[in-house]
């Protein structure tokens, strides 16, 4: 019978460093017939672990349409990211997945797009973006604000530059006043203000924002200013996790179960519940 | 059969143990603690007069400590060890009507869409034979959450005390009558006692007042401990951890208690649940509104472990009968 | 030459970067030969280490420990091997009475020119190991608990009645003049927190009264509340003391009440030779005369466990420890286990399994009785409020004692003198260090 906690045991084939404590690790499944089987939605998320520190949660931030690999982005705070800090090429990680509900891309075709991110945010939104880039024709203008506190600590950096070259789609990068150098091109301020400076409408328009809590509080606003509708507005919320799948009781928001009734929540469920995470 | 002397039932434990069941009921580990213990002999068995238990069966099929699987470790290359697939067979006698509903209150969540499979071999494996309760004391409270002394939830087979030194047995299910016989008969106790809240009420005050100040008021001489989930029957929250040396080790669970500040903590050290108050309410919240509305069913068994257990008399009964219009209707 | 079977005993050797481990670079380059069976483990100064890597070494399967550092003197971080032989007074008769062989384990001072007493020293050692056999302290089949009755206490007659009067004027009053904050006393269930001069009714001075309510002092709901005024009865008083010398609390910030008591029943009460409190601010009911003399020896009940053999002693913590469930409801109910992330719940690296294993619960247990050593005032909530009854209070004796007879030391008792553990002394004895 299968052991529901037991991982997959995944090689690492790449390893890229985005600041000097984030990288993202490229993963595939030794297995060749899982490797076939496997398939997940963007904006779920795994259970990754080393052996020997234990396990952590991060979103599968590759796209659904990269059938070779799976891709995971993390910032290194605690044991378990100071141990994957340390793998390489050739290393064995340990996945379980695919868990929790991903974006409803399907329900999403033929709307706008607006992503917004903040800082370490931005691989849980990668993964949504590259997947309307591969499936350009179900989606209508796609606006992307990213921003961080500084310019180093900016990740996906070159992916930006190759998201603003696809048709009808408009990058805008920032960074918070006083985290920019010199030589910065993009804008400077925290991502709602200079949302609201890029003018775009989003009546027609799904966005997806993730970042920090007070990110968060102060972009509410500005969506509705420019006309969109809570229940089209959604983020991926996070909560400490064990098991993934609704049993160990750590990650309840009030009365949903992270891990599993979300990680993905529109606004109008959001304001539904309590402030438990 | 429909009778059975203590001696009788001790008799089949000793016949039990020796066939290699593994054998748990209520021992007298020190003068004044009485625990559910794995049976060395059956003359361990406590059956005199009623007792509480300060721990429940939940060890049977959620142990402490089990390890999930194990792993080796060569260079860069990881190996898997699986856990044996086989769960020994697992008699608890003894148990009390709030011990036993505990098990299929618990199986709703260990099968929500994933199944838990280390859980329901455990399950499958254990058979429980329940003592109905002819007494009960001042921190019971069993009937406030839809149950009572001689509740059959749970239960293969039920025992009557007939005071006189024998039981009434009523077999329930295929594993009682596999263990005990044909049993029909039935107690007819005395009326079970009344309701002492209002269990609906105690579910909309945690939905409707999640910010209210009550929590943080009522849990201020909260410790923090892990005593009250730990001896619940019914809580079940757990931790995953990996544990050895460099070269293998396993990746365990452990039980985990929400009242544990780390519990909730984020490594980017935010925490939802910052306060006792948040947390006390959590305990609350997900036994009287999460749980039932999620499995139809109260995650709470009104034994009474947790007021008994805690060292500043906190408790679900003392807490619940705090809230605003929880007494029964 | 090896023993029955070819056992070949594993010694795991903790010593000091400065001294012995140089002694034992000495050994090598003058081609004095010893055992390979020592695995040597560096650390900067025998000052850092833990004594729960004394414990760790025999869970990972050594058949003998040695902790070897600088002579007194010449540390070269000055004082850090006086910490340590201080340490190492207190945690051997800990050990000794948990029931671990103390045969195995070894204490020595070895210069970086001793070569040759580091040779001596392994090549002793691992023969005596050798002979003795191998060493499993966690492979031992629990026997049954030696259920002690504990004692009981010597319980007087209270003098109630009007004590709970005084003590709920005192209380309202205090509340009403605003001169402090919270009232934080004895409920009908426990604790309370009174805010309210008309809430002081609820408190109770009687024989349920056994909580020690010093621990409140550590939380910070409570502190956020203001400035408490707090019922302490004489043993929680010492508690008070404690946490003062270690700046955890402000005596001038804190009012405290305090309770004259004959007794509530419980074990250490007959015992108790501190019925009253020295330092409140005020005293309800009490008395002038002498403190009659308690009832009992406080180490009795250590004896009667010492006066079994290390095996069975070792057989009764081990089926005392089985039973723990790592609620850590010891650790919370202490007033002196206030760290705001405790030892246990670090994890780089996990100085301490979190499970509850043999060897989980055997390394948690050591590693609070020894910091407690010196500072743990007896109040015994940890044992009363252990929900798998684990007789915790022996292993706080077991430090007393080791406290009181080689220091004449008794935690929370003199709030002019030294901590304990945080001390040390020159002339420290050193007869159990070679």
């Amino acid at each position: 019978m299968p052991n529901l906690y037991k991982p997959d045991l995944m090689e690492v084939i790449g390893v890229r460093q985005h600041t000097p404590d984030v990288k993202s690790v490229s993963l595939r499944f030794q297995d060749a017939g899982r490797a076939r089987q496997f398939t997940f939605q963007v904006g779920q998320f795994g259970i990754f672990s080393a052996f020997g520190a234990g396990e952590s949660t991060f979103n599968i931030c590759s796209s659904s349409n990269w059938r070779d690999h799976i891709e995971f982005c993390f910032r290194k705070v605690g044991r378990v990211t100071e141990a994957l800090w340390r793998i390489e090429e050739g290393d064995t990680v340990g996945f379980r997945g695919p868990y929790g509900h991903g974006y409803p891309m399907e329900a999403w075709r033929g709307k706008d797009l607006i992503f917004l991110g903040g800082g370490i945010a931005m691989p849980p939104i990668r993964c949504a973006i590259w997947y309307a880039l591969e499936n350009r024709e179900d989606y209508g203008r796609i606006t992307i604000v990213y921003g961080a506190r500084t310019v180093g600590d900016l990740v996906f950096v070159d992916e930006l530059d190759e998201w603003a070259r696809h048709p009808d789609v408009r990058v805008v990068r920032c960074v918070d006043p006083g985290g920019q150098t010199p030589e910065w091109s993009g804008e400077v301020g925290f991502v709602p203000t200079v949302f609201e400076r890029s003018s775009v409408s989003a009546g027609n328009a799904v966005s997806l924002v993730i970042g920090p809590p007070i990110m968060i509080k102060n972009t509410i606003p500005v969506l509705k200013r420019m006309g969109a509708r809570m229940s089209d507005v959604y983020t991926s919320l996070e909560n400490r996790m064990k098991c993934g799948v609704g049993k160990c009781g750590r990650c309840n928001a009030g009365p949903v179960y992270v891990c599993k009734e979300g990680p993905v929540f529109t606004f109008q469920e959001l304001r539904a519940m309590p402030m438990d995470y | 059969m429909n009778v059975l002397t203590r001696e009788e039932l001790r008799k089949l434990v000793g016949e039990w143990i020796a066939a290699g069941k593994i054998c748990t009921g209520p021992v007298r580990v020190k003068p004044e603690l009485v625990l559910f213990e794995r049976l060395a002999k059956a003359d361990d068995l406590l059956l005199d007069g009623w007792v509480r238990p300060a721990n429940s069966i939940k060890e049977l099929v959620l142990p402490r400590h089990e390890a999930l699987y194990g792993y080796r470790i060569e260079k860069n290359r990881i190996e898997l060890v699986d856990q044996p697939e086989t769960a020994p067979e697992q008699i608890a006698i003894g148990a009390h009507p709030c011990d036993a509903a505990a098990l299929p209150i618990l199986d709703k969540v260990f099968n929500w869409d994933y199944r838990d499979d280390a859980y329901n071999r455990r399950r499958e494996a254990t058979t429980v034979i329940t003592l109905a309760c002819a007494e009960r004391d001042e921190e019971c409270f069993c009937t406030s959450v839809g149950l009572g002394p001689e509740a059959e939830r749970g239960s293969d087979a039920i025992l009557f005390d007939r005071g006189d030194g024998s039981f009434l047995v009523k077999s329930l299910t295929e594993k009682g009558r596999a263990l005990l016989g044909e049993g029909a008969a039935n107690g007819g106790a005395a009326n079970p006692p009344p309701a002492r809240f209002d269990a609906a009420q105690v579910a909309s005050f945690a939905r409707d007042h999640f910010d209210d100040a009550f929590w943080k008021e009522h849990a201020l001489a909260c410790l923090a401990c892990g005593a009250c989930a730990y001896t619940c029957p019914v809580c079940h929250c757990f931790d995953i951890v990996d544990e050895g040396n460099a070269r293998e080790g396993v990746r365990a669970r452990n039980w985990d208690a929400c009242q544990f500040p780390l519990f909730t903590l984020h490594a980017s050290g935010h925490n939802p649940r910052s306060g006792q108050g948040g947390r006390q309410r959590q305990r609350i919240y997900h036994k009287f509104y999460l749980y039932p509305e999620k499995f139809g069913e109260i995650l709470c068994t009104g034994c009474g472990n947790c007021a008994r257990n805690c060292p500043v008399g906190l408790g679900v009964l003392p807490l619940v009968a705090k809230i605003p219009h929880a007494e029964p209707v | 030459m090896s023993g029955e079977n070819g056992f070949e005993p594993r010694i795991v050797a903790y010593v000091c970067n400065w001294c012995t481990y140089l002694g034992a670079d000495l050994a090598g380059t003058a081609r004095l030969e010893y055992p390979p069976n020592v695995r040597i483990i560096r650390l900067p100064c025998t000052g850092r280490i833990d004594t729960n890597l004394v414990v760790k070494a025999f869970e990972v399967g050594a058949d003998a420990v040695l902790v070897s550092g600088c002579h007194p003197g010449d540390c070269h971080y000055t004082a850090g091997n006086y910490h340590a032989r201080r340490r190492w007074m207190l945690f051997r008769d800990l050990l000794d009475v948990v029931g671990f062989d103390m045969r195995r384990i070894h204490f020595t001072w070895i210069s970086a020119a001793e070569g040759k007493k580091f040779q001596q020293t392994i090549t002793e050692i691992t023969e005596q190991t050798r002979a003795l056999g191998p060493y499993r302290p966690y492979a031992c089949g629990a026997g049954a608990s030696a259920c002690q009755p504990a004692p009981s206490g010597g319980a007087g007659a209270f003098a109630c009645q009007h004590s709970q009067a005084q003590l709920r004027e005192t209380a309202a009053r205090l509340l009403s003049e605003g001169a402090v904050k919270v009232v934080i006393g004895y409920g009908a269930r426990g604790p309370i927190f009174v805010t309210r001069p008309e809430d002081a009714a609820g408190l109770l001075w009687n024989e349920t009264c056994f909580a020690n309510l010093t621990t409140y002092l550590k939380r910070k709901e409570v502190r956020a509340l203001g400035k408490p005024a707090i019922v302490v009865k004489g043993c929680d008083e010492r508690a008070l003391v404690v946490l003062e010398k270690e700046s955890q609390v402000e005596r001038a910030e804190i009012y405290t009440i305090g309770m004259a008591c004959q007794g509530l029943g419980q074990p250490k009460c007959a015992a108790c030779d501190t019925h009253q409190p020295g330092f409140a601010d005020e005293t309800i009911a009490a008395d002038d005369g002498p403190a009659p003399p308690p009832a009992a020896d406080r180490y009795a009940a250590l004896d009667a466990l010492l006066e079994k053999p290390p095996e069975e002693r070792l057989a009764f913590w081990t089926a005392e420890f089985d039973r723990c469930l790592k609620c850590y409801a010891c650790r919370q109910v202490c007033p002196m286990c206030y760290c705001e992330r405790c030892l246990a719940d670090k994890n780089r690296p996990q100085a301490i399994d979190s499970s509850p294993t043999r060897k989980g619960n055997f390394a948690w247990h050591l590693s609070r009785a020894i910091h407690l050593a010196g500072r743990c005032v007896g109040c015994d909530e940890c044992t009363r409020a252990c929900p798998a009854g684990i007789d915790l209070r022996l292993l706080n004796l077991a430090l007393a004692r080791a406290a009181e007879t080689k220091f004449g030391y008794r935690a929370g008792m003199d709030p002019a003198s030294e901590p304990l553990m945080g001390a040390y002394s020159l002339t420290d004895k050193e007869e159990f260090i070679g």
